[in-house]
Formats: structure tokens, C-alpha cells, sequence
């Protein structure tokens, strides 16, 4: 029998921040606007009991906008943006007391008109969500925001590569496609909580978060104090996604602790949960253009790209959506215009691929009819204009140490492409990572072994044990000896987040100069720091968009019973490159999880609105996949190359999942161009293919 | 009201209201394993044992459990076999399922010694896992059944 420690997962030992406590806390709940878009006209909690403590309109006059990327976002909603959005909160000594008396608040609302569809949003005449701004490119926070002043618009990011109107006349064939995506919810197991606390006029939260600093500095903003007077602690995320990030229900916690003299405590309910942060919907047009044998003259990209009541990181996300949809190919003309677009649905922010699956899906789906149009094998018109080593992207930057080819032939491989194409489907994709950015690591040397601290949050994904294997190694010790306490922003070195799939490539290399740095010191302590730079111009999209690439690809094998529409994934294929694998388990996991994600994605999740209402908002009617969702072969694989530094994998393979299926449909003769694939919109496909439609 | 039941191996009485559901009863209790997840017996997240019988702590009103046996994960200890096959397997990844699917693997094989691999999807098929560990969990079951026999 193998000496194993006991992992505290399976022994139910393992701490969440649901599970944080404070000595005399008081607990919250929220009063949430009805409404999709309405004006608070007025706040009444006289029947609120005396034992409770209401954080009205009133307590927040003093505090400030804030925002990750645009400060467009009270600390109670004045004017109620979607449906869910907070407009008081209530304190009591238990969660179900905070509940009673919360809908004891009397909120009398002046309702306004509202837009569901970003596409609808931007036409002339639509319901304006910030009408006064906040959307000045003057407050706009960490990447340049180009607003459209007057609109619905708070980002708008274009890439112009080469001259597009020549590039299409070079062209032979040119294919347009349209494409929809809708919203998804996260639905990590472990809902929002957090703990807030004042003392002295500074604040301390306690949450489970992927971005500490960025929490402390928004809060910081939010409350008009010092970063040093907010103190973020972190601990272990029971999953997330991309849903606990920058500031969602802290700001009205802290607002409510403020006024209560008292720790205060917030757990939200699954309910909630689809009101708090979710994935953008997108309509995304392609237009390409190849000549006879294939080689690709010209792309266009039009994304609308729906943000929701807030903007969040939509402009990031349009952003990222926009360059990856140019797709990993050599492409001489392209344009790119990918609108960030206010709506009255819940704020929609980052998830698991960060816009990239919805752009993906639309380019990579268009591939495959180009590739019909031309008599050309779906594989050999992606491999004959694939980005090789050194070619320039359509930003302008040079790609190293690039293996798009070698993912896209085990991708076809897997599912035997070359000897029989019918049923099956590929996809292959490029993905940024979060750029600029910045990681640093402290070291220090203890009783036991090592320390190792950090921002970097554990979610599932492994950094606590990936930290270990690398500190080991490079400390010469056993991974049981390293350490790794969770994030603090009173003790941690800064970190720009966790996200984007950046946490093991950039704290491997922070570590590296750490432990350097002990070295050449006393061996009791050292400190690394790796800063990355780039950014991307908005107006042009040119510069470096990512430092490293997540490359991947991902193929898939159908079969259709026509009569019903009901669709069988036979076999779902995954493949990542991951430079050098640091955590083999850890890194297999991932790529299952992505790909079990990427499943739920093409086949079934979908976030159903009723007059911006979510209509799903459980478990039951919102569906996430199960294990006998899987496909009955279900594989993947990671391709390492000698000598390459770490590549990020944890999204990589959840992308190009949807696109895989809609080609293996594709094959079939079956077009379909909207998330979810049901078997309705399979079943409508048939008819269109057969005439009858 | 109060309850009297064997918990986790040992007579024990709950202090609730008779309304309430068996999940907040045990996280009053301390038992931080039985999470409140879905809220409507879909996920599994709050599995218990009762008389070795996997059910949804939010769907099971605590008086239900008087007189009965009821396990949590923190009563197997960290050795039981299951346990240590889901950390050899590397079986999950943020943790927060993991108690419900242990439990449910439990239950499993005491039924079935030698489950099938369709009888482990199906008996798992009411636990969910959205980091996407569902490969490994099964491997787990298979090489704790195969542990079990041994």
C-alpha cells in the first residue's frame, strides 16, 4: 500500500469562504430589483425589525463608481440595470432573518424600457443603460476602453491588418456566416460568499476569489480609501471559472458591515448565483475569402458582444474575442470590429476561455463551408494556411515555438479524419493570455521545509500542488515541504491574477528568480518578479496581444437519429500543447475539465431570459453535464516538446469543443449556427437539408 | 425538537425545528462535508449515508434520520478505502464534490463489490462535478473495488 497523505478533499476537512467566520457576525441578504430597468425611486425598511440593520440608498450617497475595466458600477444600484441588481441590503443575526426581513423592504421602482439583444441595443432609438457616461475613455481602468458616446457601446476594439477591400478582390470564393451564442452560467458548486469587516476605517474580506488585488484596489475605489486600508484573504474556491472575479457582492457586504458596526456575512443562493455573473452571448458575422486552391486572402469579423447591465471585463473579453476569431491562420487582409454592448441582463464577464469559444465557434464553423465551397478537405484547407513558426499574426507580433499542425493532426487522427471525414468534425484555435501582466513570489525557508507565497488562488486547478512540484524541484526538497498559504493581499506579493491560464507559466518563472534570489542571499528568504509586457492598441489592434499562446485543437465523431433530432457524441477529442507539463495529474484534469465543459457548451447549457427574468436559474432546468453525459470515448492529450517553458492549458480544449460537433454535423450536410445544439435545432437542420424547410 | 440517531459511529442528539432539512442540522453540527450546493436534490453535493443509503441532505428533513444511522465523510476517518483511492486516482479538483461522490462510491460498492463500468456511471449519476473529474472518479471507484476484493 502506497503512504499517501490525506488530501483534505476527501475528508471534508477542506475550508471554503462560505465557511469563514468572524466572532459576533451578523449575516446578509439583498433586496434585488423585480425590474429589468427601473429608477429607485424610493427605499422604506421602517418594517424592517429593530434587530436588523437595512443598508438603504442614503448610507451609500458617499461612496464612489467603481469598476474592473469601465467604473460604471454603484455600490447600490440607483437605477436598477437588470433583473437581480441590488438596490438595498439587510443584516441580521441569521441568514433566514436576513431573508425575512429583506422582503420586508418596500422599494417603489419607476420602471424604464429595456434591450435584451446586443444587436437590438446598438440600433438608433434603443434604451440607453449609461446615458450620463462613466464611459469616458478617461475612467476607463487597466486596458485603453473606446466607448461610443451616445450608445450602448463601452468598448469598441478593431484590428485592421493589410487592406481587407483588396484582399477580397483576390478572392475566388467568399463565404459570409452568421453565428449566435448564448449566455452560460458558471455554475461553480461552491456559490459567492464572503465575510466583511471594518476596524478602524480599514476593511478586511474574506472571499473566494481568482483576483485579490484587483478586488483591493476596486474596493479601495468603491470606499475612497488607501489600498493598504483593504485587506482581501483568500482561501480555496469550490470551482469558479471565471465567476469570482473583480468585485460582485463584496462591495454592497462591506457598504452593509460599514453601517453595522459589525462583521457581516453573505452566502448567496443558487438563485442569485445566475444573477451575479454569467457568460456573453454573442452574434458573431464572418466573411472569408480564399482563392481556388485554398489559400486565404481576407477575413472580417463583425462580434456583438453582450455585457449585460455592467461592463465588467466586456471589453476584455470583446477584445480577446475579437483577435482569437481571426483564428491561427496566415491571412494577409483582415478587419476585426468587435463591440462590448450594454443590455439589461445580469453583468456577463469572464469565463473559462474568455470569449474565445464564441468567436471560435463562428471562424471555425465558416472553415469548414469555405472548405465545402472550394471541394477542399476540411483538414488540408486549415493545414495548408496554418501559422507556422515565425509567421506574423494579424496584430503584427511573430509566433514562436508554434504547433497549431501538430495539434491539428492528433486532433484528426484520434477520430481517423484522413480515412473517413463523414460524422466527423475539427477545430483547431489560438488563445491569448493575459497581457501585460505581472507575478511575484516570495520564498522563505521554515521549520518544515519552504513557503512558498503567493496571490496565486487554488480552484480546482492545481496551483497548490503545481507551486510544490516546482518549488521542490528547484529547492531540492520533497513537495510535502513546501507550503503554500492562500492568498492575502496584507502578506502576498502582487499579483495581476488568476486567470487566463497564465498562473503556472508566470509564477513558474517568478519562482525560478525567487529561488535564485535565495541562493545569492542568506538561503532564509528570496523574492521574484516577472513582468510581461504588450497590450494591444484598440483602434488598430496591433501590438502583442499575448506573451505565450495556448494552442490546441479538438475533433469529435456524431451520429444523428433524424426522426428525433437526438444527437450522439460517439467519440470528443481534446488535444493542448503544453510546452513542459508540471503537474501531470493536475494538467490532465484540466483538459477533462474543459473538454466536459466544452460538451455542455455545444450540446445542452443555455441560460433561458424571459424579459431579461432567467427562467432556468436552478440546477434542474439549467443543466450541466453529468458523468453520463460523456461520450462513450472520451480522450484528450497534451503535447510536451523538449525544452519549451510552460505553456498555460486551463481552458485551451473547452473552445474549440462546440465547433468540433457543429462540423461533425456539418459533414452530414446539417448546418447549424446557434449554442446550444439541440435536437430541435438538429432536427430543423434535417428539414433544411431535406427541402422541407 | 430533538432527534436522537447514531452519527458518524456514535449516539448523538440534533437540536432542530421540525421543518428543517437534515443539511443545515449537520453544518450547525460542524459537518462542513454536507454542503449546500443546488438546494433541490440535483447535484449531490449534500449526499449522506443513511443506513448506508446515499440521499440528498437537502431533500431529507431531519426528523426523518431519528433513530437511524447516519454517515458523513468526516466519519470515515481519511483511510477508508474509497477515500484513498480517490487521492491515488487524483479524483478531484477544487474538493467541493468530493464528499457526496465519495459517499455515493461508498454506498456503491457495498451493493456491488465488482460494478461495471455502466453501474458506475449510473450510480454516480446523481452527483455532480463541474470542475469535470468525472474520468478519474471512476477509475477511482474501479481501484477501490478492486482494493475491496483484494
Amino acid at each position: 500500500m502506497t503512504a499517501i497523505g490525506v488530501d483534505s478533499r476527501v475528508t471534508g476537512a477542506q475550508r471554503y469562504s462560505v465557511d469563514a467566520e468572524r466572532p459576533g457576525m451578523l449575516h446578509a441578504a439583498f433586496v434585488r430589483s423585480p425590474h429589468p430597468h427601473a429608477r429607485v425611486r424610493s427605499v422604506d425598511a421602517s418594517a424592517v425589525p429593530g434587530e436588523c440593520v437595512a443598508l438603504l440608498p442614503e448610507d451609500v450617497a458617499d461612496l464612489h463608481m467603481y469598476g474592473c475595466q469601465v467604473r460604471d458600477e454603484h455600490v447600490l444600484a440607483r437605477i436598477a440595470r437588470h433583473p437581480g441588481d441590488i438596490v438595498a441590503a439587510v443584516a441580521a443575526p441569521t441568514p433566514e432573518a436576513a431573508r425575512a426581513a429583506a422582503r420586508l423592504v418596500e422599494v417603489d421602482y419607476e420602471e424604464l424600457p429595456a434591450v435584451f439583444d446586443p444587436v437590438e441595443a446598438v440600433a438608433p432609438g434603443a434604451p440607453q443603460l449609461h446615458p450620463d457616461g462613466a464611459q469616458s475613455a478617461d475612467e476607463s481602468v487597466s486596458i485603453g476602453v473606446r466607448p461610443l458616446a451616445g450608445t450602448n457601446v463601452c468598448h469598441r476594439f478593431r484590428l485592421v491588418h493589410g487592406d481587407l477591400a483588396a484582399g477580397f478582390a483576390e478572392a475566388d470564393v467568399v463565404v459570409q456566416q452568421a453565428f449566435r451564442t448564448p449566455s452560460a452560467a458558471h455554475a461553480p458548486m461552491e456559490p459567492h460568499g464572503a465575510v466583511a469587516e471594518w476596524d478602524d476605517g480599514a476593511l478586511t474580506v474574506w472571499t473566494g476569489t481568482q483576483t485579490p488585488f484587483n478586488l483591493r484596489a476596486d474596493l479601495a475605489v468603491a470606499f475612497g480609501i488607501d489600498e493598504e486600508r483593504v485587506r482581501i484573504v483568500g482561501a480555496p474556491l469550490g470551482g469558479s471559472f471565471g465567476a469570482k472575479t473583480f468585485v460582485r457582492h463584496e462591495a454592497p457586504l462591506a457598504a452593509l458591515a460599514r453601517k453595522a458596526g459589525r462583521p457581516v456575512k453573505v452566502v448567496l443562493d443558487r438563485t442569485e448565483e445566475f444573477v451575479t455573473l454569467n457568460r456573453h452571448p454573442s452574434v458573431i458575422r464572418v466573411r472569408i475569402g480564399a482563392k481556388r486552391d485554398g489559400t486565404l486572402v481576407a477575413k472580417e469579423l463583425d462580434c456583438w458582444v453582450d455585457t449585460g447591465a455592467y461592463a465588467d471585463c466586456g471589453p476584455g473579453v470583446a477584445t480577446k474575442l475579437g483577435y482569437a476569431g481571426v483564428g491561427p491562420y496566415r491571412i494577409p487582409h483582415v478587419r476585426v470590429d468587435a463591440l462590448a454592448i450594454y443590455t439589461n441582463l445580469p453583468p456577463n464577464g469572464a469565463f473559462r476561455g474568455y470569449g474565445a469559444m464564441q468567436s471560435i465557434w463562428a471562424s471555425e464553423r465558416t472553415m469548414d463551408v469555405l472548405a465545402d465551397r472550394l471541394g477542399i478537405s476540411p483538414l488540408e484547407l486549415r493545414r495548408q494556411n496554418l501559422l507556422r513558426d515565425g509567421d506574423v499574426f494579424a496584430t503584427g507580433e511573430v509566433l514562436h515555438d508554434v504547433q497549431f499542425e501538430r495539434c491539428l493532426q492528433a486532433a484528426a487522427d484520434a477520430v481517423g479524419y484522413e480515412e473517413d471525414p463523414t460524422g466527423k468534425g475539427l477545430c483547431v484555435l489560438l488563445k491569448g493570455m493575459q497581457t501585460p501582466s505581472r507575478a511575484a513570489i516570495a520564498v522563505q525557508r521554515t521549520p518544515v521545509g519552504y513557503e512558498i507565497r503567493s496571490a496565486a488562488c487554488e480552484m480546482g486547478q492545481g496551483v497548490r500542488r503545481s507551486l510544490q512540484l516546482m518549488g521542490a524541484q528547484l529547492l531540492e526538497c520533497e513537495p510535502g515541504q513546501i507550503e503554500v498559504p492562500a492568498p492575502d493581499t496584507a502578506s502576498s506579493p502582487f499579483d495581476t491574477r488568476t486567470t487566463s491560464s497564465r498562473t503556472t507559466h508566470m509564477m513558474g518563472r517568478a519562482l525560478e528568480e525567487a529561488v535564485g534570489d535565495l541562493r545569492a542571499g542568506d538561503g532564509e528568504r528570496g523574492y521574484g518578479e516577472v513582468r510581461n509586457g504588450g497590450g494591444l492598441d484598440p483602434d488598430t489592434g496591433q501590438g502583442i496581444a499575448s506573451t505565450h499562446w495556448h494552442q490546441g485543437a479538438a475533433s469529435a465523431r456524431v451520429t444523428v437519429d433524424e426522426e428525433t433530432g437526438k444527437l450522439t457524441v460517439e467519440h470528443l477529442h481534446g488535444v493542448a500543447y503544453a510546452g513542459r507539463v508540471v503537474n501531470p495529474e493536475g494538467a490532465e484534469l484540466q483538459n477533462e475539465g474543459s473538454l466536459t465543459m466544452g460538451l455542455g457548451t455545444a450540446l445542452f447549457e443555455a441560460i433561458e431570459f424571459a424579459d431579461g427574468q432567467v427562467a432556468n436559474a436552478n440546477l434542474s432546468d439549467y443543466n450541466v453535464p453529468a458523468i453520463g453525459d460523456l461520450p462513450r470515448r472520451f480522450t484528450h492529450e497534451i503535447i510536451e516538446r523538449e525544452g519549451a517553458e510552460v505553456h498555460g492549458l486551463g481552458e485551451t480544449v473547452l473552445p474549440p469543443v462546440p465547433a468540433a460537433i457543429g462540423n461533425a454535423l456539418y459533414s452530414l450536410g446539417l448546418e447549424i449556427h446557434q449554442l446550444p445544439i439541440t435536437a430541435e435545432r438538429v432536427l430543423a437542420a434535417v428539414d433544411v437539408r431535406d427541402g422541407r424547410a | 425538537m430533538r432527534v436522537e440517531l447514531q452519527l458518524n459511529g456514535r449516539p448523538a442528539e440534533l437540536e432542530c425545528e421540525p421543518d428543517e432539512m437534515l443539511v443545515e442540522v449537520l453544518g450547525r453540527e460542524g459537518l462542513s462535508s454536507v454542503r449546500v450546493t443546488c438546494g433541490i436534490g440535483v447535484c449531490g453535493a449534500c449526499t449522506v449515508l443513511v443506513d448506508g443509503d446515499p440521499v440528498s441532505g437537502c431533500l431529507t428533513l431531519a426528523p426523518q434520520v431519528a433513530g437511524r444511522e447516519v454517515t458523513t465523510v468526516e466519519g470515515l476517518g481519511g483511510s477508508d478505502p474509497v477515500q484513498r483511492a480517490f487521492v491515488e486516482a487524483h479524483a478531484f479538483q477544487c474538493g467541493w464534490c468530493t464528499p457526496g461522490f465519495v459517499l455515493t462510491a461508498k454506498a456503491l460498492l457495498a451493493d456491488d463489490p465488482d460494478p461495471s463500468p455502466e453501474a458506475i456511471v449510473e450510480a454516480l449519476g446523481g452527483n455532480l462535478c463541474r470542475c469535470g473529474s468525472y474520468v478519474k472518479i471512476a477509475d477511482a471507484v474501479r481501484r477501490a473495488a478492486s482494493e475491496e476484493r483484494r
